[in-house]
């Protein structure tokens, strides 16, 4: 297999030729570390040695620290803000207000839909432990005590934080500052065809509706946000690092609202603590440090606490939503019909392409080949936190997905069809695509089916049906549920034609400058939290020059070094930037075969690659021939006339089209009739992301996506009070998921190439987020849908579980089987001591 | 502002004497004024773990303990796992464990890991998985979904053993060390003991329960 051409549209498992060198252990990319081979990461080492170089590692000479004083009332209106108690702390360098910041022009920012938030309070809070006041002091201890000593006089008003409740006549007015706002009403937003497809439901045999709440939810990335701005007057520049998802865009951004101009800007991003959509928009924090740096002339340190981070950095999800499914007899979904109820909180500040004010939520016929269908959504202020992020998610899919995959549930419930089947009798067929779909989305490839039987055979499915049955004739205490899961990402933001952040197109980019001595540096436009860009982008080079993966290093998160791109998030990575890569390392392919022609002095239309090998030579004569090691070196030190020396290349790489990709899950559980507790007996997820370039890296985000998924079905929830306060707000109320929480994952794949990319690689990182919750509810719904139970809401507590078992008169009463023993409290069967 | 209280803390074997606040939380003490940033701190509520550190052996939430009260303990921290006698030349087999089975992401949590991980193993050698998941749950990862992390103490822990073989006198034969090596010197069968000793109660506290522990296995 020696010729130049590039893996696009078939599939490979990059399968290693015997050519009788050593073979790689597990698999391989020609032994050199290109596509498909296992590489161990190569940033790993200065994060098991404790060497990462993480926002809050940063300690800068005469480095002042920032604590933001945030409000305890969710809507009020601040009368008057007294600093001087913290002034006379000794250590407290100065006290800043809405007042202070507007002398600057720095008292608003825009968020990412174009509203405008307030970086300190100016008249009114609008969300409790909103940023009202910051103290700067010498040290992180002596800012938090000026913190305490700012007095804020309030005038409290009444608080809405229900979406419903915020569009009642008698609501309070949240955002009177805005022109023409007379209700918290934000906008209206349909896709679709609204008359087809009411017509496909009149004429249905049968339709299915279901209410269900994604309910709020924080990515929450172990790192919180935080910044150290540092203005350097004697250049006029202002440097942060910041823990940012998408540097570029935010230099920008910075630039925009301070004033300086942006070759003057310097966004570093170092090593991140996880990101999952949390890092991409901009927070008031960075904001007030920066303008600090800026008035004191020192650098200044932001670090937010937990509780800072969840309480008022981005969140997600949160959108009430009424699915319908209209359909013949057989269970062939003839038009699907959804309303969404969306609290966006107290601003718009979704993050999301501009011109998608309910991002791809209309993605919604998922896996199926749907022709009517349609859409409506309202999105509404209320006195929360603003943010509806897409954590790890691309930008709505997440909720159009669970939408999706629970109403066909819903729907083989209904008509009593195997959900397995009636997913088989609606898939979009392998040989439709490219397929637009009804809400004009262009799906590039799939083949879901083979996806859906890789897993029902993982899964041993039919087992489980049988031992499902058995249960429920035995009565026993507990019952076995069956969920799946079949759905369809769109990933890849993306084609500059439909998407852009704050205008800027969501192209990505990568530089690939090739050393004297043959090896080389990439540098990109996007940036990792962890998702291993250091070891796959040089794979992708790797794969494509014929070079050593160990030769290649990856450079990402300087504006300053690396070329623009609009960084990390909706799974944009691989599509995007790993396009870039792949074709800048071919544009030094090219122009290494003109040098290759001059070192072995043949004419360039004569020179081949042989991507097995990863050597240059002449057509017929395989002998002659040279390795990119060798053609580097000519590069500099022999370059042709005909070229310049040198040996880089750039790309900018704007994708035709978003990626596709899918899978299927299916999760078996267990239902406790007594307590309404849920155990997971299996876990099979079959993805396919199109090309792989490291199955290693791929199966452990498909892994970290599970257990996200696991945390939204059974314990996230930032949850209010009525009064606005937050009571799901810090890690003893919000819950991830711990490792007694999760189970094993047994993973799968299949490989249907995306036709478009570069490299036919689709994406993954967000698949298992987006496609495992709806499969561990339809688990859960499956347990109890023999006794008429139609949905569970997330998170299913076991509290929401056994109110579910009650309703369908299949809860176990506990006081049959517990007996109590006062000395030892409440225990099952024997006492132990 | 406050009062300064002189403190002594034995850090991955080197002493170290500061002056902090009587307030001053240990993490902080360790991240800002011994300059050791591989401890993390993720949480403020000693729910997450990012910020675990060995306290005499023991895996302490370094968030949620004053300076002082460390005063006079031993202290390690991630920065120290090369130098431990397991790690020989490179990377300790936790460490090594971790990088070869995937066992992190985003690397945030992974010092508290390895600490948890290094505590367990220090006292179960040979742990199953639920007791490997359970040592950790006191640690939070967004990004793994825990399973990687699961097989990373497991090939550290196998690794440790294949070790301890190959030092001969390690694993001890007799009956009374019942196989187990506390990994302290000159005491019951460490890396550096020319002769295995038994192990004695109170060498180091991180021991005192082992080799209970170990023989209700």
């Amino acid at each position: 297999m020696s010729s130049d051409s590039d893996f696009t549209t078939e599939p490979k498992e990059y399968q290693h030729d015997d050519d009788g060198g050593p073979q790689p252990e597990k698999h391989c990319g020609h032994g050199r570390g290109g596509m498909g081979e296992e590489v161990a990461r190569k940033e790993d080492k200065r994060f098991i040695t404790g060497r990462g170089n993480y926002v809050d590692d940063i300690k800068k000479p005469g480095m002042l620290h920032c604590e933001i004083v945030r409000s305890p009332h969710a809507h009020a209106r601040v009368e008057n803000i007294d600093g001087s108690r913290a002034m006379d702390l000794d250590g407290v360098v100065a006290v800043l207000t809405a007042d202070d910041l507007l002398e600057h022009d720095l008292a608003t920012m825009p968020t990412l839909m174009d509203d405008t938030q307030d970086v300190l309070v100016n008249e009114k809070v609008k969300f409790q432990s909103q940023e009202v006041a910051a103290v700067i002091a010498e040290d992180r201890y002596t800012a938090k005590d000026g913190a305490e000593k700012v007095k804020v006089d309030y005038e409290v008003l009444d608080p809405v934080v229900d979406a419903a409740e915020a569009l009642e006549d008698d609501a309070p007015l949240i955002r009177e500052e805005l022109d023409d706002q007379e209700d918290n009403h934000i906008f209206d937003w349909d896709t679709g065809d609204k008359e087809a497809t009411e017509e496909a439901f009149a004429e249905a045999d049968v339709t299915v509706t279901e209410q269900m709440e994604y309910q709020r939810l924080h990515p929450a990335p172990i790192e919180t946000c935080g910044a150290v701005a540092d203005w350097d007057p004697g250049n006029d520049k202002m440097t942060v690092h910041m823990t940012s998802q998408a540097p570029h865009a935010h230099r920008t951004l910075f630039s925009q609202v301070s004033g300086i101009p942006e070759h003057k800007v310097r966004i570093v991003s170092p090593d991140v603590g996880g990101g999952f959509g949390n890092k991409v928009p901009i927070y008031p924090g960075y904001v007030v440090a920066a303008a600090a740096s800026y008035v004191l002339e020192r650098p200044v340190k932001w670090i937010e606490e937990r509780s800072e981070n969840i309480q008022t950095t981005g969140f997600a999800r949160d959108y009430d939503m009424t699915g319908e499914i209209a359909a013949t007899e057989d269970g062939v979904i003839q038009g699907v019909k959804v309303d969404v109820l969306a609290n966006h909180g107290a601003y718009n500040a979704a993050a999301q392409p501009s011109k998608f004010p309910a991002g791809f939520f209309n993605i919604f016929t998922g896996s199926y080949d749907i022709e009517a269908a349609y859409g409506s959504l309202t999105g509404v202020f209320t006195n929360t936190a603003p943010g509806g992020v897409a954590y790890r998610c691309s930008f709505r899919v997440t909720e159009a997905v669970y939408l999706i995959e629970r109403m066909v549930k819903v729907l083989a419930d209904e008509l009593g069809v195997d959900p397995a089947e009636i997913r088989r009798r609606n898939f979009i067929p392998s040989d439709a695509f490219p397929y637009e779909s009804a809400t004009g989305w262009n799906y590039d490839s799939g083949d879901y089916e083979k996806a859906l039987d890789k897993a029902l055979e993982m899964a041993d499915y039919e087992s489980y049906r049988e031992e499902q049955k058995r249960r429920i004739e035995e009565d026993a205490d507990k019952l076995l549920g069956i969920g799946i899961s079949s759905f369809t990402e769109i990933v890849g933001a993306g084609p500059g034609k439909q998407c852009d952040i704050a205008g800027i197109e969501m192209f990505d980019s990568a530089d690939l400058r090739v050393n004297p001595t043959g090896n080389a540096v990439l540098r990109v436009g996007v940036q990792t939290q962890g998702q291993g860009h250091e070891t796959t982008f040089a794979q992708i080079v790797a794969e494509e020059l014929g070079m050593d993966v160990d030769n290649i290093v990856v450079e990402h998160g300087d504006t300053d070094t690396e070329p623009y791109g609009l960084g990390t998030y909706g799974s944009r990575s691989t599509p995007v930037a790993g396009a870039a890569a792949a074709v800048a390392a071919r544009k030094v392919r090219d122009k290494a075969k003109s040098i290759a022609a001059n070192e072995l002095e043949a004419a360039e239309e004569d020179i081949q690659w042989d991507r097995q090998s990863g050597e240059f030579h002449v057509a017929g004569a395989p002998d002659r021939s040279i390795t990119i090691t060798e053609i580097a070196a000519g590069a500099y030190m022999n370059h042709p006339g005909s070229e310049e020396p040198g040996l880089e290349a750039t790309n900018y790489y704007d994708p035709p089209e978003m990626t596709y990709p899918f899978g299927s899950y299916i999760v078996v559980v267990e239902v406790d009739r007594e307590t309404g507790e849920v155990d997971f007996e299996k876990f099979v997820a079959v993805d396919d992301c199109g090309n792989r370039i490291n199955p290693m890296i791929i199966e452990g985000q498909i892994h970290g996506g599970l257990a996200q998924g696991i945390g939204t079905a059974m314990l996230e929830h930032v949850t209010y009070d009525d009064n606005g306060n937050v009571t799901g707000g810090d890690f003893m109320n919000y819950l991830l998921p711990t490792a007694n929480e999760i189970p094993n994952f047994e993973t799968g794949h299949t490989v249907t190439p995306s036709p478009h990319h570069p490299i036919g690689a689709k994406g993954v990182g967000e698949s298992p987020t987006v496609g495992s919750p709806p499969a561990i509810v339809n688990a859960v719904v499956d347990a109890m849908s023999h006794a008429g139970v139609t949905h569970v809401e997330m998170p299913m507590t076991p509290d929401r579980v056994w109110e579910s078992l009650n309703e369908a008169g299949l809860a176990l009463d506990p006081s049959q089987n517990v007996s109590f023993d006062f000395e030892g409290g409440q225990s099952e069967g024997p006492a132990d001591d | 502002m406050t009062d300064q209280r002189e403190i002594t803390l034995t850090v991955n074997g080197t002493e170290r004497t500061i002056e902090v606040e009587p307030r001053r939380l240990l993490v902080h003490a360790i991240r800002e004024d011994l300059d050791m940033t591989g401890t993390h701190i993720g949480c403020d509520t000693g729910n997450c773990g990012a910020c675990t550190v060995l306290r005499d052996g023991e895996p302490i939430k370094s968030c949620m303990m004053f300076a002082t009260q460390a005063d006079g303990s031993e202290i390690m921290t991630v920065e120290g796992m090369e130098d431990l006698p397991a790690a020989g030349e490179d990377l300790h087999p936790l460490q090594e464990g971790f990088h070869k089975e995937h066992g992190l992401q985003c690397g945030y949590c992974t010092p508290g890991m390895l600490m948890s991980g290094k505590a367990l193993l220090d006292e179960n050698p040979d742990p199953d998985e639920a007791e490997i998941r359970d040592a950790i749950s006191g640690n939070l990862c967004r990004c793994t979904g825990y399973q990687n992390i699961v097989s990373s103490i497991e090939y550290a822990a196998e690794k440790l053993d294949e070790q301890a073989a190959a030092d001969g006198g390690v694993v001890a034969e007799d009956g009374d060390s019942d196989g187990f090596d506390c990994g302290v010197e000159n005491c019951c069968g460490g890396p550096s003991a020319e002769t295995p000793t038994p192990h004695v109660e109170g060498a180091d506290p991180q021991f005192d329960d082992v080799t209970e522990g170990s023989e209700s296995e």
